[in-house]
Formats: structure tokens, C-alpha cells, sequence
């Protein structure tokens, strides 16, 4: 460990790799194809989710909002029949504040760990989420209601309780990198990678699992399940490449990052979008995102639409 | 894209050049014209001269002149007065700086004061000043004396050594016991100036011209004494100045001429029984104080009223604080985004910094750790009520307060320092950072909220340590144009896409698969 406490790479040889710093992403992508107006499209989850709908992008269905105090106490009018159902701050990143209810009785929620909380739980966290307790710099806040997502089984091996999610890089509309991250018990069931869950890079043409790392470091099997990761592909990979693709084109947005979960009826969902997707999906697929991102730039047709894209991509001779 | 992020960076190297020129021409006519120095209390040696003129008036009109000093190679005027009530005050400034004073007649004895304020002059850049002088009279000598005379002559010449005639003469004179010839020329009663007279003569007799200097002879807490004399004589084209004691030639470096010439130093009409007394007293100012002097002395005074040196002390010291502020910020952004340390807010670590500079290092890391430590015990409580964001970050601050009083009394009565230091630290931002602390617990555990408390204090001590540095805050202020240079090391920094040092070690596995 201590070993590895002095392993710095030099810069020169980080550059050879393609390797995007985060100076680099800031300067050179975030604040140049990002403009500052749009980033509402894709920090507000309710309004990400508006657009979503009307370029046909799959999402959880909204159940409801409750945008201000007094609304809350409406909260089980809008949960109606309602058996399950998640609730989440419009302005939350990295899963904070979010709530999962498995089953709701009429009289007492189970929450996604099997912890059984009561309406003034719920009432008070609703209350929480909207007065900034999640949102980024603490600004007021609205509860999005939206329908339980449920996970393919395929991925059940491979994480340990929580939400695998796919993360795609999209490029200028080309889906550039892509990841799959799973939870761990170090990462208390949360698929954030800082927190010690484990990313997967995967193969950007065929959706299989090209390399894995848990904090930083390289593994061969989940350290929970002991699940093999090499064995790891995603089903309905081109559908999740159309996510990202799509998503370019409903933001305007040149590089964000698209979070896609897999539902067992539904089919691929877009969870969220980010406009400042972290750089670790790198070392989770052992490629250098300036490298691609440079390729694209070079060598990809310009003004092709979402579909055409996703084709390019897929059948593009690396 | 890339031609105009370049064309960026030139503008801003370009801007960063032209400060940087700026900041040293600044610099420069600082050091040189109001004698700001590099190193910090850098202090300089004042000498302090006070004349004392005392006569007793004949009911006539009065008109006093006395011979005053000029800037010489090793010492500058700063400042005169004269301290003469009733008297009209004119200088002249020819030739010879002079002082004239008139005033109607008066009864009582006179006592008036002129006072001259020197400084070691290493960077005067004044030379003695010399005209071409006449061939010198032959003294009014008898017989009898013009004979003493040349045999002390011929005895000088004779003398076996590399010194000029002037310094032989001197040396004859200075023999002890005195020889019989030196003592026959000399009247009854010697004095410095019947002696210096007698040289003179003997070289003029020599064809050599010379003149008495008179002036003061610097040396500590010197009370009373009457003006100190050289000779200068016209040797090999020359005006060179020879020391009565000793025969060494040339201007001793502690010497300040008031006169040259014969006449006298002081010149009374309307008063009688007239002597001069001198006083030196040395005192050592800062390099601050006696810019002052020295740029009205340079006739840049305007440019010195307008900055800030000229400000009342306690707003130069708000200013001094601030100054350095620009530098924390530098330190700041660099580990930010070169070195590429996270810490809570951006500015959070340079407000402890400059809180640490208040309490001293130990003190002040131990005291942020307890008002932390117990911060964050109390918010453990306060999580468990569930309370909405601003009420529940509000009794966090007074929390904060609560430990700060506490800290204070506790230190106050056991004599304790550290206590005593919690006050330094800004209250809301220590409640932001237990805020930030808890929740960071509380989602990313223990382990995470540690490490970002620790960079945050790591990256303050860094900046602690840059900032309380005498030398770095005295050059931060005396040279405050600097800050513009770091305003645009700043900006380029803004431009800098490489990595930074911590992501060499982040994707240090890229590179080994690759």
C-alpha cells in the first residue's frame, strides 16, 4: 500500500495515454461546450425529465412534485394506488436524499432496506428535501415522485444491494466512454465510485466488460458476490447508446454524462444527466478520454442525427 | 478553439510582463528615491545636530549668519529648523549654505537653536564640491617668524615618508613634545583654530592654497562642544582634506562640513561675547519613517502623499493585512489546481491561515481542533432531531459561539493559552466546516471526513506558513505593486489545462496497462 502511495506517473507519460486531466476538462471541454444557460436542463431532474418526454426518451414515470411546504401534506392524494415508488430532491447529485419505497400499505412504508418508516418520516423528509437539504448550496428545492425502477436480474450477481447504473460520456452526441458501476458494501449500496463502488469500463461497440477497478485499483471479481466481472455485458447496449446520443441533442449540451438503468419491462432508463461527469470512467476502462474525445473531434461525421450516430459508433472500425 | 485559448494566454503573459516590469520600475524608485528596503525593520542610523548660539546684544539691530552644511557623499540632510522666536528666518543657498536671521533689537541674552536631522547617506550621490582657487598671499610674517617658519618647512620636507607637504606639516605640529619652533610661531594661546591657522600659513608660504573646514565630527551623545575643524588644501589639482590630529587625508566618513573657507562660521552684528555649541545625538528610524524625508527631499513628495506609506499608522496596518491576502490566494489556487487538493470551500483555508497568523501555530491548530472536535460532537446530537437546513446550521454557529466563550473563560482563568485563541477563528466559517464535516460523515464515512478536514488544515498551514513570514509580508507591503503581478499569475494559472499532481498519481494505472 505504501508502495503504491509513491506510484506517480509522469505527465509526459500521461499524455502519451490520452489521459484528460481535470484542468483540462474544466478549460477545455466543460466550459466550452457547456454553456452556463442550458445547465438547468440537466441540474433540475424535473426538468430533464419534461424534456426526456418529448424526444422519447425513456424515463421512470413522474408520479408527482410537491414543490413548496404546504403541498406535503398532499403527498398520499399524489401517491394515489401507488404501491411503490421512489422519492427524490429535482436538485440532488450522487443519490443523496433519495428515498425507495418498496411497499406502502396504506398505513406504514418499507423502504428499499426493509426499514419501516412512518408518513411523518416521509412528511419530514419531504420537508427536508425541500428546504435545500440535498440541493447543491442548500436553495430550495422540489420532491420529484416518480415510479420504482426495477432492475434487471441480469445484473443481480454483480452488485451488492443498490442500483447498478450504466454512465455514458457523450461527446458532441457521440457516446465517447462508457461504465458500468456497481454498489459495494463499502460503498453502503451506492453505485458512487469515491464512495467504493465498483466501475466497469465497457466496451463502447458491444457492451461488454473490458476491465474493473475499486478504488483506483484493478479486480477480477466483485468483492461482495465474488461475481467474475469479465463475464459482465449489458443487454439492450444499443438502446443505451441512443440514450446518450439522444440526450445531446435534447440539452444542447457537448460533453455530459448520461446515467441509464436497465428495467426489467421497460427496458433501458435515463436516470440523470450530469454536466460535469467525473473523470474516473478512465481508470475503470483503462483508456484515456482526451484520446477519444480527440478522435471524435478528427474523425466523426458532424450533423448526423441521434440514430445515425449511434451507428457510427457501433460500426466504426476502431 | 485552440487559437483562441491561445491568443489568451498571450494576452495575459503579455499583461503579466508588462506588470512585471511595472512592479519592478515601482520597486526601483522605491529603493532609490524613498530608501524602501528589501529586508523587513530594516532601520537607519539618524543623526541628530543641534546647533546652540548664545550672545548677549548691544540694543543694536541683528543680523546673524551662520554657515550650514550641504549634502556631502556620505551624509544626506533630511530635515532643518531653527528654533528662534522673533527672528525673520531667510536661507541662501550659493556657494556656501548660510542661514540669516534679523531680528530688532533686543535686551535679554540670546539663546537660538538651529537643529539639522542627518541620515547615512550610502546612496548620496553628491561630491565635494571644489572651485579653482588663487594663488594663496605670503602671510604677514616678521623676520624672525617667516625664519621659524620655512625651517619648519625644511624640516617637514626633510621628513622620510610618502605623505604630501600638508600631512608632514601636520605631523610636525602633532610632535610630541611640541618642537620649540612650532611653539614660537604659534600664539600664547592654542587653540584648534590658531594651529589650523598656523598650517595655513606655512603653506601658503609654500605657494600652496588652502582653507579651514569647520563642521562637526559625528559621534554618539556628543554634548557642548565647539565646531570641529579641518584643513582642505589645493594639492595636485585637487581640494583634498587633511585631519589636524592625525595628518590622514581625505573626508572622514563620520564628518559633516558646515563651513568651508576662512570666514567665520558664525557672524553676529548687533551682539557680543558670541559662541557656538554643538550637540549630536544618534537615533535609528525605520526605513518607513524616513521615507518621508526623502521624498520630499527628492521632489516626489506628491507621489508619496498619494500612496499608502503616507496613510495614519492604523490604516497602514489594515492595509498591510490586506496585502498579503492576494499571496493566500495564490497559494490557494495553486494547490487547488495544480497540486489538485480538495479542501471545504475554496477560501475556507485561507481564512484559518490568517486566523493561525493571529494565534500562533500551535496554539491556533489546537484550538481549531477542539472547537472541531466538540463542534461536531454537539451536530452528532443535533442530526438525531432532524431539523431543516438554515435553523439547523444557525445552532451549529451557536454552538460554535458557546465553545469559543467557554474556551476563553476556561483559558482565562487557568492561564491558558489555547483557550484564549479560540476567539481568533471565524465563526461561521468553523461552523461550515462541522456542517460540511457531519454530512461528509454521515454519506462517505469516518474516513472521508477526516481527509477533507485534514487537507483543509494542511492546505491553511501551507498558507499559514507562507504568510507570517516577516520578510514576505514586509515585501508585500513596501512593494505592494507586486500584487498586480500576482493578479496575473493568477489569471494565466486560469489557463493551465495540465494535470495536476495528484491525478499523476490517480491514473497512474492508465498509464501502466498502456
Amino acid at each position: 500500500m505504501f508502495n503504491n502511495l509513491f506510484n506517480f506517473a509522469s505527465p509526459k507519460k500521461l499524455k502519451e495515454a490520452g489521459v484528460l486531466g481535470m484542468n483540462a476538462r474544466n478549460y477545455n471541454f466543460i466550459s466550452k461546450l457547456n454553456k452556463r444557460s442550458l445547465y438547468p436542463l440537466v441540474d433540475d431532474k424535473v426538468i430533464t425529465k419534461g424534456l426526456a418526454d418529448k424526444h422519447q426518451i425513456n424515463t421512470p414515470k413522474k408520479i408527482g412534485i410537491i414543490e413548496f411546504q404546504h403541498e406535503v401534506k398532499n403527498i398520499l392524494q399524489i401517491l394515489g394506488d401507488y404501491k411503490e415508488f421512489v422519492i427524490k430532491p429535482a436538485q440532488g447529485s450522487g443519490g443523496k436524499g433519495v428515498l425507495v419505497i418498496k411497499n406502502y400499505d396504506g398505513e406504514i412504508f418499507t423502504t428499499a432496506s426493509g426499514r419501516i418508516i412512518t408518513y411523518n418520516e416521509v412528511y419530514q423528509h419531504i420537508s427536508n428535501i425541500l428546504s435545500g437539504l440535498y440541493s447543491l448550496g442548500g436553495k430550495y428545492d422540489t420532491a420529484l415522485i416518480e415510479e420504482l425502477v426495477h432492475f434487471s436480474d441480469i445484473f443481480k450477481d454483480f452488485s451488492f444491494q443498490g442500483v447498478p447504473d450504466v454512465r455514458i460520456i457523450v461527446y458532441k452526441g457521440y457516446p465517447a466512454l462508457t461504465m458500468m458501476r456497481l454498489a459495494t458494501k463499502a460503498s453502503g449500496g451506492r453505485a458512487n465510485l469515491h464512495q467504493g463502488a465498483v466501475g466497469v469500463g465497457l466496451d463502447i461497440q458491444t457492451g461488454e466488460a473490458l476491465n474493473a477497478v475499486m478504488r483506483n485499483v484493478p479486480i477480477t471479481h466483485h468483492p461482495d458476490t465474488n461475481a467474475e466481472l469479465k463475464n459482465l455485458v449489458v443487454p439492450f447496449w444499443r438502446e443505451h447508446l441512443e440514450i446518450g446520443a439522444k440526450a445531446y441533442d435534447m440539452t444542447g449540451l457537448g460533453y455530459i454524462g448520461a446515467d441509464i438503468v436497465l428495467d426489467k419491462e421497460r427496458g433501458p432508463m435515463m436516470l440523470e444527466l450530469n454536466a460535469r461527469p467525473g473523470l474516473a470512467i478512465q481508470i475503470a476502462n483503462g483508456i484515456g478520454l482526451q484520446k477519444v474525445l480527440e478522435n471524435i473531434e478528427k474523425n466523426y461525421p458532424k450533423n448526423l442525427n441521434a440514430q445515425e450516430r449511434v451507428d457510427f459508433v457501433l460500426n466504426h472500425k476502431k | 478553439m485552440l487559437q483562441k485559448f491561445k491568443s489568451i494566454r498571450v494576452i495575459l503573459s503579455i499583461g503579466l510582463i508588462l506588470s512585471a516590469i511595472f512592479a519592478g520600475y515601482c520597486m526601483y524608485y522605491k529603493v532609490t528615491h524613498w530608501g524602501f528596503s528589501f529586508k523587513p525593520r530594516e532601520t537607519k542610523r539618524i543623526w541628530n545636530i543641534e546647533a546652540h548660539i548664545n550672545f548677549m546684544p548691544t540694543n543694536e539691530n541683528i543680523k546673524i549668519t551662520l554657515a550650514t552644511p550641504e549634502d556631502s557623499k556620505f551624509y544626506k540632510i533630511l530635515d532643518d529648523n531653527v528654533i528662534a522666536p522673533k527672528y525673520k528666518v531667510s536661507r541662501i543657498k550659493s556657494t556656501e549654505n548660510k542661514i540669516v536671521l534679523r531680528a530688532q533689537p533686543q535686551t535679554e541674552e540670546q539663546n537660538l537653536y538651529y537643529r539639522i536631522l542627518l541620515f547615512d547617506n550610502e546612496a548620496g550621490k553628491g561630491t565635494v564640491r571644489a572651485s579653482k582657487p588663487r594663488k594663496p598671499a605670503i602671510p604677514e610674517y616678521d623676520e624672525t617668524q617667516m625664519a621659524v617658519a620655512k625651517s619648519i618647512l625644511a624640516q617637514a620636507e626633510a621628513l622620510e615618508t610618502e605623505a604630501d607637504l600638508p600631512q608632514k606639516i601636520i605631523e610636525i605640529f602633532n610632535e610630541k613634545p611640541t618642537p620649540v619652533a612650532v611653539s614660537t610661531l604659534l600664539p600664547f594661546k592654542i587653540t584648534k583654530e590658531n594651529v589650523a591657522t598656523t598650517i595655513k600659513n606655512l603653506l601658503a608660504i609654500k605657494s600652496v592654497p588652502s582653507r579651514l573646514i569647520k563642521g562637526v565630527r559625528l559621534e554618539e551623545n556628543k554634548k557642548s562642544f565647539s565646531p570641529d575643524l579641518m584643513i582642505e588644501a589645493y594639492v595636485g589639482g585637487k581640494w583634498r582634506l587633511y585631519n589636524l590630529k592625525n595628518a590622514a587625508k581625505g573626508m572622514p566618513d563620520d564628518f559633516i562640513i558646515f563651513q568651508r573657507g576662512d570666514k567665520g562660521l558664525l557672524d553676529i552684528e548687533g551682539g557680543e561675547n558670541s559662541s557656538i555649541q554643538f550637540s549630536v545625538l544618534r537615533s535609528t528610524t525605520s526605513n518607513f519613517d524616513l521615507a518621508n524625508h526623502r521624498a520630499r527631499l527628492d521632489k516626489t513628495k506628491s507621489w508619496y502623499d498619494n500612496s499608502i506609506y503616507n496613510l495614519p499608522i492604523n490604516n497602514q496596518n489594515i492595509i498591510k493585512w490586506l496585502s498579503v491576502f492576494p499571496l493566500a490566494i495564490l497559494v490557494i489556487v495553486f494547490i487547488r489546481n495544480i497540486v489538485g487538493l480538495q479542501t471545504m470551500g475554496t477560501f475556507t483555508p485561507m481564512l484559518i491561515a490568517m486566523s493561525l497568523t493571529q494565534t500562533g501555530f500551535v496554539n491556533g491548530i489546537t484550538s481549531f481542533a477542539i472547537i472541531i472536535s466538540i463542534g461536531m460532537l454537539l451536530r452528532t446530537l443535533l442530526s438525531r432531531l432532524n431539523l431543516l437546513l438554515v435553523p439547523r446550521i444557525s445552532s451549529v454557529v451557536i454552538f460554535v459561539i458557546i465553545i469559543m466563550q467557554t474556551m476563553t473563560i476556561i483559558g482565562y482563568r487557568m492561564n491558558f493559552d489555547i483557550g484564549l485563541s479560540a476567539v481568533f477563528f471565524p465563526i461561521i466559517i468553523m461552523a461550515w466546516i462541522i456542517e460540511r464535516a457531519s454530512i461528509t460523515w454521515e454519506e462517505d464515512g469516518a474516513f472521508n471526513a477526516s481527509r477533507e478536514i485534514f487537507n483543509t488544515l494542511l492546505t491553511s498551514v501551507v498558507t499559514y506558513f507562507i504568510i507570517q513570514d516577516e520578510y514576505i509580508k514586509h515585501l508585500m507591503f513596501a512593494f505592494n505593486e507586486l500584487n498586480l503581478v500576482i493578479l496575473f499569475i493568477v489569471m494565466l494559472l486560469g489557463t493551465y489545462t495540465g494535470y495536476r499532481l495528484l491525478e499523476l498519481k490517480r491514473f497512474a494505472p492508465l498509464v501502466k496497462r498502456g
